[in-house]
Protein backbone atom coordinates (compact mmCIF):
# COMPACT_ATOMS: atom_id res chain seq x y z
CA UNK A 1 0.00 0.00 0.00
CA UNK A 2 1.16 3.30 -0.74
CA UNK A 3 2.03 5.75 1.90
CA UNK A 4 -0.08 8.90 0.17
CA UNK A 5 -0.77 11.88 2.63
CA UNK A 6 -4.33 10.88 2.86
CA UNK A 7 -3.15 7.98 4.59
CA UNK A 8 -0.60 9.00 6.76
CA UNK A 9 -2.85 11.33 7.76
CA UNK A 10 -5.81 9.14 9.10
CA UNK A 11 -3.71 6.30 9.81
CA UNK A 12 -1.24 8.35 12.37
CA UNK A 13 -4.29 9.61 14.23
CA UNK A 14 -5.76 5.95 14.35
CA UNK A 15 -2.57 4.42 15.41
CA UNK A 16 -2.20 6.53 18.49
CA UNK A 17 -6.17 6.60 19.29
CA UNK A 18 -5.71 2.93 19.57
CA UNK A 19 -8.22 1.84 16.92
CA UNK A 20 -5.74 0.61 14.44
CA UNK A 21 -5.34 -3.01 15.13
CA UNK A 22 -4.11 -6.30 13.82
CA UNK A 23 -2.52 -6.79 10.53
CA UNK A 24 -2.93 -2.92 9.89
CA UNK A 25 -1.16 -1.54 12.93
CA UNK A 26 1.69 -3.82 11.88
CA UNK A 27 2.00 -2.55 8.33
CA UNK A 28 1.88 0.54 9.83
CA UNK A 29 4.69 -0.09 12.55
CA UNK A 30 6.78 -0.91 9.47
CA UNK A 31 6.14 2.57 8.11
CA UNK A 32 6.93 4.34 11.02
CA UNK A 33 10.09 2.56 10.80
CA UNK A 34 10.62 3.96 7.27
CA UNK A 35 9.49 7.31 6.89
CA UNK A 36 10.45 10.21 9.34
CA UNK A 37 7.44 12.00 8.03
CA UNK A 38 5.10 9.16 9.40
CA UNK A 39 6.81 9.52 13.01
CA UNK A 40 6.30 13.01 13.00
CA UNK A 41 3.02 13.29 12.38
CA UNK A 42 2.57 10.17 14.96
CA UNK A 43 4.16 12.12 17.34
CA UNK A 44 1.89 14.84 16.70
CA UNK A 45 -1.29 13.07 17.41
CA UNK A 46 0.45 11.66 20.82
CA UNK A 47 1.02 14.79 22.03
CA UNK A 48 -2.53 16.68 21.01
CA UNK A 49 -4.56 13.40 22.30
CA UNK A 50 -1.51 12.78 25.28
CA UNK A 51 -3.09 15.94 26.75
CA UNK A 52 -6.51 13.63 27.56
CA UNK A 53 -4.35 11.25 29.73
CA UNK A 54 -3.40 14.34 32.14
CA UNK A 55 -7.64 14.42 32.93
CA UNK A 56 -6.85 10.75 34.37
CA UNK A 57 -7.28 10.42 38.01
CA UNK A 58 -3.80 9.67 39.63
CA UNK A 59 -3.73 5.56 41.38
CA UNK A 60 -1.17 4.46 43.48
CA UNK A 61 0.26 0.76 41.89
CA UNK A 62 1.13 -1.36 44.26
CA UNK A 63 4.40 -2.23 45.41
CA UNK A 64 4.45 -5.27 43.69
CA UNK A 65 4.86 -3.98 40.61
CA UNK A 66 8.14 -1.96 41.09
CA UNK A 67 9.99 -4.67 42.84
CA UNK A 68 9.27 -6.94 39.67
CA UNK A 69 10.87 -4.14 37.52
CA UNK A 70 14.00 -4.05 39.95
CA UNK A 71 14.12 -8.02 39.48
CA UNK A 72 13.68 -7.65 36.40
CA UNK A 73 16.36 -5.27 35.49
CA UNK A 74 18.96 -5.69 37.99
CA UNK A 75 17.87 -9.02 39.36
CA UNK A 76 17.54 -7.73 42.80
CA UNK A 77 15.52 -10.22 44.76
CA UNK A 78 12.40 -9.08 46.63
CA UNK A 79 11.90 -10.63 50.30
CA UNK A 80 10.04 -13.78 49.84
CA UNK A 81 11.66 -15.32 46.47
CA UNK A 82 9.07 -14.28 44.41
CA UNK A 83 11.44 -14.68 41.55
CA UNK A 84 10.31 -18.37 40.95
CA UNK A 85 6.90 -17.65 42.05
CA UNK A 86 5.65 -17.09 37.81
CA UNK A 87 7.92 -19.94 36.52
CA UNK A 88 5.72 -22.38 34.77
CA UNK A 89 6.43 -26.28 34.12
CA UNK A 90 6.36 -25.90 30.55
CA UNK A 91 9.69 -26.43 29.97
CA UNK A 92 11.12 -29.16 28.63
CA UNK A 93 14.76 -30.49 27.75
CA UNK A 94 14.06 -31.88 24.05
CA UNK A 95 13.12 -28.92 22.42
CA UNK A 96 16.02 -26.57 24.20
CA UNK A 97 18.74 -29.41 22.83
CA UNK A 98 16.74 -29.38 19.14
CA UNK A 99 16.77 -25.71 18.96
CA UNK A 100 20.24 -25.45 20.06
CA UNK A 101 21.85 -27.50 17.28
CA UNK A 102 19.22 -26.29 14.95
CA UNK A 103 21.20 -22.84 15.84
CA UNK A 104 24.16 -24.74 14.01
CA UNK A 105 26.53 -23.00 16.40
CA UNK A 106 29.84 -24.09 17.83
CA UNK A 107 29.84 -24.76 21.11
CA UNK A 108 33.59 -24.27 22.27
CA UNK A 109 34.63 -23.07 25.67
CA UNK A 110 38.57 -20.99 26.29
CA UNK A 111 39.77 -20.82 29.36
CA UNK A 112 40.12 -17.14 31.13
CA UNK A 113 42.72 -15.93 33.12
CA UNK A 114 41.81 -12.49 34.82
CA UNK A 115 44.62 -11.14 36.00
CA UNK A 116 43.75 -10.06 39.35
CA UNK A 117 41.14 -12.44 40.44
CA UNK A 118 42.25 -15.72 40.25
CA UNK A 119 41.93 -16.73 43.38
CA UNK A 120 38.42 -15.85 43.01
CA UNK A 121 37.58 -16.83 39.94
CA UNK A 122 35.69 -20.65 40.29
CA UNK A 123 34.36 -20.90 37.01
CA UNK A 124 34.70 -19.30 33.78
CA UNK A 125 34.30 -20.09 29.60
CA UNK A 126 33.27 -18.09 27.01
CA UNK A 127 29.80 -17.94 24.60
CA UNK A 128 31.30 -18.19 20.62
CA UNK A 129 29.92 -18.61 17.33
CA UNK A 130 31.21 -20.56 14.49
CA UNK A 131 31.83 -17.95 11.68
CA UNK A 132 33.48 -15.10 14.33
CA UNK A 133 36.94 -15.43 15.17
CA UNK A 134 36.46 -14.16 18.75
CA UNK A 135 34.19 -14.83 21.27
CA UNK A 136 31.13 -13.01 21.64
CA UNK A 137 31.43 -12.90 25.49
CA UNK A 138 33.59 -14.10 27.97
CA UNK A 139 32.19 -15.44 31.08
CA UNK A 140 33.78 -15.19 34.87
CA UNK A 141 32.40 -16.36 38.11
CA UNK A 142 33.73 -14.70 41.05
CA UNK A 143 32.76 -16.67 44.31
CA UNK A 144 33.02 -14.29 46.91
CA UNK A 145 30.12 -11.51 45.93
CA UNK A 146 28.34 -14.44 43.84
CA UNK A 147 28.71 -12.58 40.46
CA UNK A 148 28.60 -13.75 37.06
CA UNK A 149 30.79 -10.95 35.10
CA UNK A 150 30.00 -10.90 31.33
CA UNK A 151 32.72 -8.87 28.98
CA UNK A 152 31.22 -8.55 25.53
CA UNK A 153 34.26 -8.39 23.05
CA UNK A 154 32.70 -9.92 19.66
CA UNK A 155 28.79 -9.78 20.71
CA UNK A 156 26.50 -7.64 17.66
CA UNK A 157 23.68 -5.94 19.36
CA UNK A 158 20.05 -7.86 19.10
CA UNK A 159 17.99 -7.21 16.12
CA UNK A 160 15.41 -4.03 16.66
CA UNK A 161 13.12 -4.76 19.42
CA UNK A 162 14.68 -7.81 20.92
CA UNK A 163 16.59 -8.64 23.67
CA UNK A 164 19.06 -11.12 24.86
CA UNK A 165 18.38 -12.96 27.72
CA UNK A 166 21.21 -15.43 30.04
CA UNK A 167 20.25 -18.64 31.69
CA UNK A 168 21.60 -20.97 33.68
CA UNK A 169 20.43 -24.66 32.61
CA UNK A 170 20.22 -26.37 35.42
CA UNK A 171 20.64 -30.08 35.50
CA UNK A 172 16.95 -30.93 36.25
CA UNK A 173 13.73 -28.70 35.81
CA UNK A 174 13.75 -25.38 34.25
CA UNK A 175 16.08 -22.94 33.17
CA UNK A 176 16.90 -19.99 35.41
CA UNK A 177 16.71 -16.34 33.80
CA UNK A 178 19.37 -14.19 34.72
CA UNK A 179 18.32 -11.05 33.46
CA UNK A 180 18.64 -9.35 29.38
CA UNK A 181 22.52 -9.09 29.15
CA UNK A 182 23.24 -5.77 27.45
CA UNK A 183 25.92 -5.81 24.49
CA UNK A 184 29.32 -3.70 24.94
CA UNK A 185 31.22 -3.53 28.10
CA UNK A 186 31.10 -5.53 31.18
CA UNK A 187 28.08 -6.68 32.81
CA UNK A 188 27.90 -8.17 36.22
CA UNK A 189 24.84 -9.98 37.89
CA UNK A 190 24.33 -11.33 40.98
CA UNK A 191 23.73 -15.05 41.96
CA UNK A 192 21.30 -16.00 44.47
CA UNK A 193 22.33 -19.29 46.10
CA UNK A 194 19.81 -21.29 44.00
CA UNK A 195 21.26 -19.79 41.09
CA UNK A 196 24.50 -20.32 42.13
CA UNK A 197 24.04 -23.56 43.79
CA UNK A 198 22.15 -24.47 40.00
CA UNK A 199 25.33 -22.62 37.82
CA UNK A 200 27.69 -24.78 40.11
CA UNK A 201 26.48 -28.12 39.63
CA UNK A 202 25.44 -27.73 35.85
CA UNK A 203 28.12 -25.65 34.75
CA UNK A 204 25.61 -24.59 31.96
CA UNK A 205 24.45 -20.69 30.51
CA UNK A 206 22.39 -20.35 27.84
CA UNK A 207 21.34 -16.96 25.87
CA UNK A 208 18.27 -16.97 23.76
CA UNK A 209 16.38 -13.98 22.11
CA UNK A 210 13.66 -12.48 23.57
CA UNK A 211 11.31 -9.96 22.84
CA UNK A 212 12.56 -6.28 24.60
CA UNK A 213 12.49 -6.55 28.32
CA UNK A 214 13.20 -10.21 28.33
CA UNK A 215 11.06 -12.87 28.69
CA UNK A 216 7.33 -12.28 30.33
CA UNK A 217 6.95 -15.86 30.90
CA UNK A 218 9.95 -16.61 32.93
CA UNK A 219 11.24 -19.42 30.95
CA UNK A 220 12.48 -19.04 27.33
CA UNK A 221 10.07 -18.10 24.63
CA UNK A 222 12.36 -16.75 21.47
CA UNK A 223 15.08 -19.09 19.78
CA UNK A 224 18.22 -20.66 22.15
CA UNK A 225 20.87 -18.88 19.85
CA UNK A 226 23.78 -19.80 22.20
CA UNK A 227 24.64 -22.65 24.98
CA UNK A 228 28.01 -22.95 26.74
CA UNK A 229 29.84 -25.00 29.28
CA UNK A 230 31.84 -23.36 31.72
CA UNK A 231 35.35 -24.96 33.11
CA UNK A 232 36.68 -24.60 36.59
CA UNK A 233 39.81 -22.80 37.45
CA UNK B 1 -2.03 23.22 34.03
CA UNK B 2 -1.23 19.54 35.01
CA UNK B 3 2.61 19.60 35.37
CA UNK B 4 4.68 23.01 35.98
CA UNK B 5 7.53 23.59 33.86
CA UNK B 6 9.55 22.64 36.84
CA UNK B 7 8.05 18.84 36.98
CA UNK B 8 8.96 18.57 33.57
CA UNK B 9 12.67 19.74 34.01
CA UNK B 10 12.55 17.28 36.59
CA UNK B 11 11.59 14.52 34.85
CA UNK B 12 13.86 15.95 31.92
CA UNK B 13 16.89 15.40 34.20
CA UNK B 14 16.03 11.96 35.55
CA UNK B 15 15.55 10.90 32.19
CA UNK B 16 19.02 11.92 30.80
CA UNK B 17 20.33 10.20 34.67
CA UNK B 18 18.42 6.92 33.06
CA UNK B 19 19.32 7.00 30.08
CA UNK B 20 23.15 7.09 31.23
CA UNK B 21 21.56 4.02 33.29
CA UNK B 22 21.40 5.61 36.63
CA UNK B 23 19.28 3.04 38.60
CA UNK B 24 18.48 5.35 41.76
CA UNK B 25 17.28 8.07 39.31
CA UNK B 26 15.61 5.27 37.81
CA UNK B 27 13.64 4.92 41.09
CA UNK B 28 13.02 8.56 41.47
CA UNK B 29 11.18 8.65 38.19
CA UNK B 30 8.99 5.70 39.00
CA UNK B 31 7.58 7.10 41.87
CA UNK B 32 7.52 10.60 39.98
CA UNK B 33 5.27 9.52 37.62
CA UNK B 34 3.47 5.97 38.32
CA UNK B 35 0.59 7.03 40.00
CA UNK B 36 -0.27 9.01 36.74
CA UNK B 37 0.36 6.38 34.27
CA UNK B 38 -0.80 3.67 36.37
CA UNK B 39 -4.41 5.57 36.62
CA UNK B 40 -3.99 6.05 32.87
CA UNK B 41 -3.19 2.46 32.29
CA UNK B 42 -6.19 0.92 34.54
CA UNK B 43 -8.64 3.44 33.17
CA UNK B 44 -7.69 2.01 29.76
CA UNK B 45 -7.72 -1.74 30.58
CA UNK B 46 -10.50 -1.65 33.54
CA UNK B 47 -8.60 -4.62 34.70
CA UNK B 48 -5.97 -4.18 37.40
CA UNK B 49 -3.71 -7.21 37.04
CA UNK B 50 -3.38 -6.11 32.98
CA UNK B 51 -3.22 -2.49 34.06
CA UNK B 52 -0.27 -3.64 36.64
CA UNK B 53 1.76 -5.72 33.64
CA UNK B 54 1.22 -2.99 32.02
CA UNK B 55 2.90 -0.43 34.15
CA UNK B 56 5.44 -3.03 34.50
CA UNK B 57 6.21 -3.58 30.74
CA UNK B 58 6.10 0.45 30.03
CA UNK B 59 9.31 1.21 32.79
CA UNK B 60 11.20 -1.81 31.33
CA UNK B 61 11.24 -0.06 28.06
CA UNK B 62 11.16 3.32 29.72
CA UNK B 63 14.63 2.16 30.87
CA UNK B 64 15.79 0.79 28.13
CA UNK B 65 14.56 3.44 25.49
CA UNK B 66 15.44 7.00 27.32
CA UNK B 67 18.21 7.51 25.12
CA UNK B 68 16.08 7.72 22.18
CA UNK B 69 13.76 10.31 23.49
CA UNK B 70 13.95 13.48 22.75
CA UNK B 71 11.93 16.97 22.35
CA UNK B 72 10.21 16.27 19.31
CA UNK B 73 8.56 13.64 20.79
CA UNK B 74 6.46 15.87 23.36
CA UNK B 75 7.33 16.73 27.00
CA UNK B 76 8.86 13.50 29.14
CA UNK B 77 5.54 13.10 30.81
CA UNK B 78 3.17 12.50 27.79
CA UNK B 79 6.31 10.36 26.16
CA UNK B 80 6.14 8.18 28.93
CA UNK B 81 2.05 7.73 29.21
CA UNK B 82 2.34 7.18 25.25
CA UNK B 83 4.85 3.77 25.91
CA UNK B 84 2.45 2.87 28.41
CA UNK B 85 -0.49 3.57 26.41
CA UNK B 86 0.76 1.65 24.02
CA UNK B 87 1.58 -1.60 25.69
CA UNK B 88 -1.93 -1.44 27.59
CA UNK B 89 -3.33 -1.59 24.50
CA UNK B 90 -1.44 -4.55 23.32
CA UNK B 91 -2.20 -6.53 26.30
CA UNK B 92 -5.43 -5.94 26.02
CA UNK B 93 -5.65 -7.13 22.33
CA UNK B 94 -3.57 -9.53 23.17
CA UNK B 95 -5.71 -10.67 25.88
CA UNK B 96 -8.57 -10.12 24.08
CA UNK B 97 -10.06 -8.02 26.65
CA UNK B 98 -13.71 -7.15 25.31
CA UNK B 99 -14.96 -3.46 26.26
CA UNK B 100 -17.63 -1.60 26.91
CA UNK B 101 -18.64 1.82 27.36
CA UNK B 102 -20.58 1.36 30.50
CA UNK B 103 -22.43 3.48 32.39
CA UNK B 104 -18.73 6.16 32.95
CA UNK B 105 -19.78 6.73 29.01
CA UNK B 106 -21.11 10.25 29.35
CA UNK B 107 -18.88 11.21 32.28
CA UNK B 108 -15.82 11.05 29.91
CA UNK B 109 -17.23 12.80 27.52
CA UNK B 110 -17.79 15.62 30.17
CA UNK B 111 -14.28 15.03 30.97
CA UNK B 112 -12.89 16.44 27.73
CA UNK B 113 -14.87 19.58 27.96
CA UNK B 114 -14.77 20.88 31.50
CA UNK B 115 -12.65 17.89 33.43
CA UNK B 116 -11.97 18.71 37.31
CA UNK B 117 -9.55 21.21 36.89
CA UNK B 118 -9.95 24.88 36.53
CA UNK B 119 -10.00 26.33 33.30
CA UNK B 120 -7.76 29.39 34.19
CA UNK B 121 -5.32 26.17 35.39
CA UNK B 122 -5.02 24.51 31.68
CA UNK B 123 -2.54 24.81 29.76
CA UNK B 124 -2.78 26.49 26.38
CA UNK B 125 -2.62 23.12 24.65
CA UNK B 126 -5.68 21.35 26.93
CA UNK B 127 -7.84 24.50 26.30
CA UNK B 128 -7.08 24.03 22.46
CA UNK B 129 -7.93 20.50 22.43
CA UNK B 130 -11.13 20.98 24.58
CA UNK B 131 -12.54 23.80 21.91
CA UNK B 132 -11.47 21.35 18.86
CA UNK B 133 -13.23 18.68 20.75
CA UNK B 134 -16.45 20.92 20.96
CA UNK B 135 -16.56 21.67 17.70
CA UNK B 136 -16.95 18.08 16.47
CA UNK B 137 -20.48 16.07 16.49
CA UNK B 138 -21.36 14.73 19.27
CA UNK B 139 -20.94 11.26 18.03
CA UNK B 140 -17.58 11.95 16.53
CA UNK B 141 -16.30 13.15 19.69
CA UNK B 142 -18.13 9.92 21.56
CA UNK B 143 -16.28 7.99 19.36
CA UNK B 144 -12.70 9.50 19.64
CA UNK B 145 -13.39 9.63 23.32
CA UNK B 146 -14.36 5.88 23.67
CA UNK B 147 -11.65 4.88 22.10
CA UNK B 148 -8.89 7.05 24.14
CA UNK B 149 -9.63 6.25 27.40
CA UNK B 150 -11.17 2.74 27.30
CA UNK B 151 -9.74 1.40 24.27
CA UNK B 152 -12.50 0.51 22.03
CA UNK B 153 -11.82 -1.11 18.84
CA UNK B 154 -14.12 0.19 16.08
CA UNK B 155 -16.28 -3.20 16.78
CA UNK B 156 -16.92 -2.59 20.26
CA UNK B 157 -17.47 0.63 19.32
CA UNK B 158 -20.42 -0.39 16.91
CA UNK B 159 -21.71 -2.38 19.72
CA UNK B 160 -21.53 0.46 22.04
CA UNK B 161 -23.22 3.10 19.95
CA UNK B 162 -25.46 0.99 18.25
CA UNK B 163 -24.74 2.05 14.88
CA UNK B 164 -23.03 -0.40 11.73
CA UNK B 165 -19.40 -0.72 11.53
CA UNK B 166 -18.91 1.32 8.07
CA UNK B 167 -21.05 4.34 9.96
CA UNK B 168 -18.59 4.27 13.11
CA UNK B 169 -15.32 4.01 11.15
CA UNK B 170 -16.64 6.99 9.77
CA UNK B 171 -17.32 9.27 12.28
CA UNK B 172 -13.75 8.87 13.38
CA UNK B 173 -12.09 9.26 10.73
CA UNK B 174 -14.32 12.39 10.13
CA UNK B 175 -13.42 13.60 13.42
CA UNK B 176 -9.94 13.26 13.63
CA UNK B 177 -9.80 14.83 10.70
CA UNK B 178 -11.52 17.97 11.60
CA UNK B 179 -9.63 17.74 14.93
CA UNK B 180 -6.63 17.84 12.52
CA UNK B 181 -7.91 21.01 11.03
CA UNK B 182 -8.72 22.69 14.14
CA UNK B 183 -5.72 21.84 16.23
CA UNK B 184 -3.11 23.01 13.27
CA UNK B 185 -1.17 25.75 13.42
Amino acid sequence: MKKTPERIEIFSAEYVLGTLHGAARKRFERWMMESAKVREEVWFWEQKLGLLSLEVQEVTPPSSVWSSIERRLWQVESHGGKAQSRANHRWFWPSWSVMATAAALVMAVVLLQPSTEVSQTQLSGAIVQADTSDPLWLVSETGQDNLLKMRSVAASAAEAGKDYELWIVPENGQPLSLGIIPVGGLHEVTLTDKARQALSQSRTLAISLEPLGGSKTGQPTGPILHVAKLYEL
Amino acid sequence: MSQSDSDQNDLMRLLVAVSREDHDAFQQLYQSVSSRIFGMCLKLAGQRDLAEDALQEAFIQIWHRAREYHTDRGLPLGWMMSIARYRTLDMMRARKVRRSGGEEHLEYVEDGREGPLDESLRSAGEAQLTDCLDELSDVQRDSILLSYYKGLTHDELAEVLSSPLGTVKSWIRRGLMALKRCLEP
